[in-house]
């Protein structure tokens, strides 16, 4: 089921009316609706996968409490391991296996021996297992470090694993942040729940109107790349820059308003990424329940910084380089990790402190779209092509033909607004504030005016959200 | 406590749907003054065919009914007034819902729905597009329900609001406001040659599955048109490189359906006339101005000596 279809409205209404009015004050009832709600949300898209969550939820139950229950190092380490090869196995042979049959098939082609494709599989990747996977991996993981406790309660467990808003496409929240959140009981607040609706706003005109919006422009342009110039590969890079933005800062927007709909806090997931003055700050800004992840649980214990420099430099290489590949299993994702691991060495080797300013903003953005190139072409020789021609033929700036020029109008009206909402946050927080303001119409215009931007412009029906691939 | 929030919630939610209703039907009202205002532009076209045209002969069809026939000359050749509504992109859902809206008000004597071959095969762009009728469904809900419906079960929901209605359709009227796109009864002519190539290739579809709402969607079509005592001529447009359809299912289905309800068909493509003519093309698959006009001609003289 997806946020952006009516079908999820009226679920949403229904678990939301049981939740609070029928289970109400009772936490195990309203964990197991939640249970029952999250499973139904994701075998609305296929029912046949649910039997990897159910596996993945109890593989780590059993796990997290042999780890907690023995004293024995060597034991706790076998358990880790078996919880890493079960959910990285997982991952491994959905969204993996035939990346790496093929890969193989090409080195061999590439050095004159002739290969069969006997081995690849029809696999299809199962919505969201690298969101669920990680999300119960830092389960168990928070439990051999002694940071977190085994819960005795399975179903609370399982709700954790599935919970419905952050299920296919994060954050990814960290154990520690939300089992015990399906522990304690929820009290509904006017307030949480108001913030919820107006995140949930938010989050759908980023994804309806700034992101499905742009993309019109950005398909027409990357899906035929052979018709286009340097201008427009420029053009459609920095739409795609807010389309992914809208995209994903969308959904965990309103995933994280859903959430607060049902007495749930989860963290936040992106800060106003374009206006980092870093590519080390941007990672700080974006998909941030991602990047802390890996840093938490492979850059740190790599060594992190505190080891040589050399060693410092290759963990944060092969940190991003393996972030790259956890976006998709194409050489794309691996080449875009690896151009933002380089971005962030050479900022160790050149810049000694924190940088700051406009400029610096204007370059972060320059190379982050750089960087979006190989992320969003169709393979790695396209993103070349692409780059040799914004280098050499600039050409003419493709408009879009028929209704795609209103598209583009459209997305880059949505753009502006989305800017200036930003930079307003991010410079000037307390000097204007429609969500803030001291009269109650002037609040309710503004958000009613969002909902009918949304309803006006946004585009319906026709997309899903691009983080679901990964 | 808890029931204080709720019922504060409650209220809240209730002035801003209140709000969010009138600032919807405010600004949705004045976003369909602006569509049904439109003069020139493919929204204006439709609307004048559903709501004003009394002609006597309609086209249907894809760009290539847009691009290809010239209403002037079929009202010369005929004697019979003509509007073309073909429209660009648009496949047999929106044919039909066009053609049951114009039912409602007139009952023309003539409908030539020009045939694309790839008409039956299943297309998404076929369903996103229906979004076109969306401002007309207050107007014609018992007419396009049934062909929404095939798009969004909660239709009626949907459409319950003005600003969706009308979603995204200010920049196209404002568009052709301020910059007006001539046609001529409908018809806007191209120009300029398709470029000459060494070798004429022949051309294939691409085999894709069959959707059954299509096929349903066109014999509508043709009952409608009998039930309401209209010709209907089926053509299919020439094209620069010769054609094989001899493995088209879309096509073959097409003519077996025509063949089945006696629906006349005029097959133009490897029309000798036009194949690799490149002075009547435009490009590969659309007839200039002047091939438009010859086309025109030809189908009229075809329709003629039907009689």
């Amino acid at each position: 089921m997806l946020f952006n279809s009516f079908e999820f409205f009226f679920f949403l209404s229904i678990i939301f009316v049981a939740y609070w009015f029928i289970a109400h004050e009772r936490i195990k009832l309203q964990n197991i609706l939640l249970l029952i709600a999250s499973y139904v949300f994701y075998g609305w898209w296929d029912w046949r996968f649910l039997s990897l969550i159910a596996l993945s939820t109890i593989t780590d139950f059993i796990v997290g409490h042999k780890i907690y229950n023995s004293d024995q190092k060597q034991v706790r380490k076998k358990w880790l391991w078996v919880s890493i090869f079960f959910n990285l196995g997982l991952l491994g042979f959905f969204k993996y296996y035939n990346f790496f049959i093929e890969s193989w098939i090409d080195i061999f082609t590439s050095i004159g021996y002739e290969l069969k494709s006997t081995w690849t599989l029809q696999v299809i990747l199962p919505v969201g297992i690298s969101f669920y996977t990680f999300q119960t991996l830092s389960y168990s993981i928070d439990i051999y470090r002694n940071k977190l406790k085994p819960t005795a309660d399975f179903v609370a467990f399982a709700a954790f694993v599935s919970f419905f808003p952050q299920l296919v496409a994060g954050p990814i929240e960290r154990a520690t942040n939300l089992v015990p959140q399906f522990l304690k009981e929820r009290k509904f607040t006017y307030q949480a729940f108001s913030y919820g609706i107006k995140l949930m706003i938010w989050g759908f005109f980023l994804k309806l109107v700034v992101a499905d919006r742009a993309a019109i422009y950005v398909d027409a342009v990357y899906g035929n790349i052979e018709n286009h110039d340097g201008l427009s590969f420029i053009a459609a890079t920095v739409l795609f820059a807010f389309q992914i933005y809208g995209d994903f800062a969308g959904y965990s927007l309103i995933a994280i308003g859903t959430s607060k709909l049902f007495g749930f806090d989860l963290m936040t997931n992106f800060r106003r990424p374009y206006f980092a003055a870093s590519v080390s700050e941007f990672w700080t800004r974006w998909h941030i329940s991602l990047s802390t992840w890996f840093r938490d649980y492979l850059y740190i214990p790599l060594g992190g910084n505190r080891a040589k420099k050399p060693r410092w430099l290759f963990n944060l290489f092969i940190t991003f380089l393996i972030s790259g590949l956890w976006h998709g299993a194409n050489w794309t994702f691996v080449v875009w990790g690896a151009l933002n691991g380089a971005y962030l060495i050479l900022e160790v080797l050149i810049f000694k402190k924190n940088r700051k300013g406009v400029l610096n903003v204007l370059l972060t953005f320059v190379l982050i779209n750089f960087s979006w190139v190989f992320f969003r072409a169709n393979s790695v020789s396209d993103a070349f092509y692409m780059i040799k021609k914004i280098v050499t033929v600039p050409g003419r700036l493709y408009i879009g033909s028929g209704d795609d020029i209103a598209a583009s109008i459209y997305a880059t009206l949505a753009i502006a607004i989305l800017l200036m909402v930003e930079f307003k946050k991010e410079y000037f927080d307390n000097v204007f504030s429609i969500s803030k303001h001291k009269f109650e119409w002037v609040r309710l215009m503004g958000y009613a005016v969002l909902v009918y931007m949304i309803l006006y412009f946004g585009v319906f029906d026709k997309s899903q959200f691009i983080y679901f691939q990964f | 406590m808890i029931k204080r929030e709720f019922k504060l919630s409650l209220v809240k939610i209730g002035k801003f749907i209140v709000v969010f209703l009138i600032a919807d039907f405010l600004l949705g009202t004045m976003s369909k003054q602006l569509f049904f205002n439109q003069e020139t532009g493919k929204y204006a076209r439709s609307t004048h065919a559903i709501k004003k045209s009394e002609d006597n002969v309609l086209i249907f069809g894809s760009s290539h009914a847009h691009r290809h026939y010239v209403p002037e000359v079929f009202e010369k050749e005929l004697n019979k007034t003509c509007y073309n509504v073909g429209a660009e992109g648009q496949q047999l859902l929106y044919h039909l819902a066009l053609q049951q809206m114009i039912f409602k008000r007139i009952k023309p004597k003539l409908i030539i729905l020009n045939i694309d071959e790839g008409f039956l095969y299943s297309s998404k762009e076929a369903y996103d597009r229906l979004g076109d009728l969306h401002p007309y469904y207050e107007e014609y809900k018992d007419e396009l329900r049934p062909i929404l419906g095939l798009q969004s079960k909660l239709i009626d929901f949907k459409l319950f609001f003005k600003s969706y209605q009308t979603n995204s359709t200010i920049v196209h009227a404002l568009r052709y406001h301020l910059s007006p796109q001539i046609d001529y009864k409908g018809y806007r002519p191209l120009f300029g040659k398709v470029a000459l190539t060494n070798k004429s290739k022949m051309l294939k579809v691409n085999r894709r599955e069959i959707d059954s709402n299509f096929v349903t969607a066109l014999e509508r079509f043709i009952d409608s048109a009998k039930k309401n005592d209209v010709d209907l001529v089926f053509v299919t447009s020439p094209k620069f490189d010769p054609i094989d359809n001899s493995e088209n299912e879309s096509f073959k289905k097409i003519m077996n359906i025509a063949v089945n309800e006696n629906v006349t068909v005029m097959d133009f493509f490897n029309s000798k006339q036009f194949l690799n003519q490149n002075d009547l093309f435009h490009d590969p698959s659309h007839l200039n101005d002047d091939g438009a006009k010859l086309f025109s001609k030809a189908v009229a003289n075809k329709i003629r000596n039907l009689k």
